[in-house]
């Protein structure tokens, strides 16, 4: 091997150890490079709080959209992730609105496209909703708490 | 500089280059391409990027490549075509036809389309393997065995064409390896700074556990299992004590054989058991473990047993019966 070629390759090395070992010292992300924070907080807690998009029929029944069907691209983990951090700014509620409408649109297009079974919405509904952790996660349709945050209709 | 030094230093450096560069097989790197890019090829095609073309501003929040290098979201149209490219250079690398500029190609579009979801509100780490793994390939010449670039190559120059054991065949499986093992300590070093023991000795591991049941995850747990962990504190504790030691240790598979032989099948284990109970989707990080397959050996292996196998057979058979005389009667 050439000698600039071997040169070139150590620096791609070191570029990948120190790329790596910067965001484990600071515990910081550069996608993607990562510190890997996933699961590493401690949970004490026994009860806990989700962003939640709940379709509504139009004969008014609501339909927790707990599937990655009904949303995708998202999942149910970036969707109210994104949601949050929307929520946590300034002009959160504005923003949110635009985002659920932007969900209900993309509800209806998985839907025309048949790539799930769900039925048509008239209505979308983001809550918070909150659980108390059971034993067997037998509450997982039934939370304890929920507080609307916004809702938007077909156009 | 003292002697000591200058030797301690010669020495590291010694073990860097042999560790890098030692000679390997063309094979061994072939196969890994032809595997990883299949499979990579196979998971991706029925994803769309195109939809994240259409959703408001208010969801776009870059992460820090994509803000550096003002990279934008692109139209569906945009996206549409983007994204054909990419998955047609993913099945070029797998087959070895272009295989340089495919790889490059595969590598330069597959971080802008991997790493466009993440804009969207959250980081996920299933994919950083597969970028280092394909960015580690587009810069090497795993093209040259088991390609059609080294079929066309064979049938043009004959069997000299035939590559010999280089220190350019061994790197770019270093290169995954060592990747792998800085994301799996990092993951261990996170929960050693933000837990420490209580990870495994509180029920924050089963409390996780059954949180994970409530479709709060990019995928549901594949089983229920986890509640059943959940239940029995000592196998609550129990894994989460081999999740953290997996992960913490696994960059002593670096340097050591034995550690190797141990800690990268715990740690395929533990991929598949996040499936099984917690539900994140480790698929595409699990791919990467083509390149601790020593394929060379493997088909040395497999080989030798066939041949053997033919000739335990041959040996078995009884000589073949003597065909019957014919009296010829002459005149």
């Amino acid at each position: 091997m050439h000698t600039t070629r071997r040169t070139f390759l150590n620096l791609v090395f070191g570029g990948l150890i120190l790329g790596s070992a910067y965001d484990i010292a600071t515990d910081t992300e550069h996608w993607p490079f990562s510190q890997y924070p996933m699961f590493s907080g401690e949970w004490r807690s026994p009860t806990f709080t989700w962003l939640r998009l709940v379709g509504v029929t139009g004969d008014g029944r609501e339909l927790a959209l707990a599937s990655n069907d009904y949303i995708r691209p998202f999942d149910l983990s970036r969707l109210p992730k994104a949601l949050r951090q929307m929520l946590d700014q300034d002009d959160g509620r504005a923003r949110v609105a635009i985002a659920v409408k932007d969900c209900l649109r993309r509800y209806e297009e998985l839907r025309a496209d048949r790539r799930h079974d769900g039925p048509p919405l008239a209505a979308m509904r983001l809550y918070e909703v909150e659980w108390r952790i059971d034993p067997q996660a037998a509450n997982v349709d039934r939370p304890d708490r929920r507080r609307l945050i916004t809702e938007v209709k077909q156009p | 500089m003292p002697a000591f030094v200058r030797r301690a230093s010669g020495a590291a450096v010694a073990r860097w280059n042999t560790f890098w560069f030692e000679p390997g097989p063309a094979m061994t790197l072939g196969i890994c391409r032809m595997v990883f890019f299949g499979m990579l090829f196979l998971w991706q095609l029925p994803h769309d990027f195109a939809p994240w073309g259409e959703y408001a501003s208010v969801f776009w929040m870059p992460i820090w490549l994509f803000q550096t290098l003002h990279l934008p979201v692109f139209a569906p149209s945009t996206l549409v075509w983007v994204q054909a490219v990419w998955k047609m250079a993913l099945l070029l690398s797998a087959i070895g036809l272009f295989t340089r500029s495919a790889m490059f190609v595969a590598f330069t579009l597959g971080i802008y389309l991997l790493g466009l979801p993440h804009n969207f509100g959250q980081t996920q780490h299933f994919d950083t393997l597969v970028v280092f793994a394909s960015g580690a390939l587009a810069l090497s010449r795993a093209g040259d065995a088991f390609s059609c670039d080294a079929l066309i190559a064979a049938v043009r120059r004959g069997p000299a064409s035939t590559p010999h054991d280089s220190d350019e065949y061994t790197w770019p499986i270093r290169f995954v390896w060592v990747a792998m093992a800085l994301i799996f300590f990092a993951a261990g070093l996170s929960k050693w700074r933000h837990s420490g023991l209580a990870w495994i000795f509180s029920d924050s591991f089963a409390l996780t556990l059954l949180r994970q049941q409530y479709h709060i995850s990019d995928g549901d747990p594949l089983t229920s299992w986890g509640i059943v962990v959940a239940h029995h504190a000592w196998l609550a504790h129990t894994l989460a004590a081999a999740a953290i030691g997996i992960e913490t240790l696994f960059p002593l598979t670096l340097f050591s054989r034995r550690a190797r032989a141990v800690l990268v099948p715990c740690g395929l284990l533990f991929l598949i058991g996040i499936r099984l109970l917690m539900g994140p989707t480790f698929e595409q990080f699990m791919m990467c473990y083509v390149f601790w397959v020593p394929w060379a050996r493997v088909i040395a292996f497999v080989r030798q047993h066939a041949r053997g196998t033919r000739k335990t057979r041959a040996a078995d058979m009884p000589a073949p019966a003597e065909p019957p005389r014919r009296t010829v009667l002459l005149g």
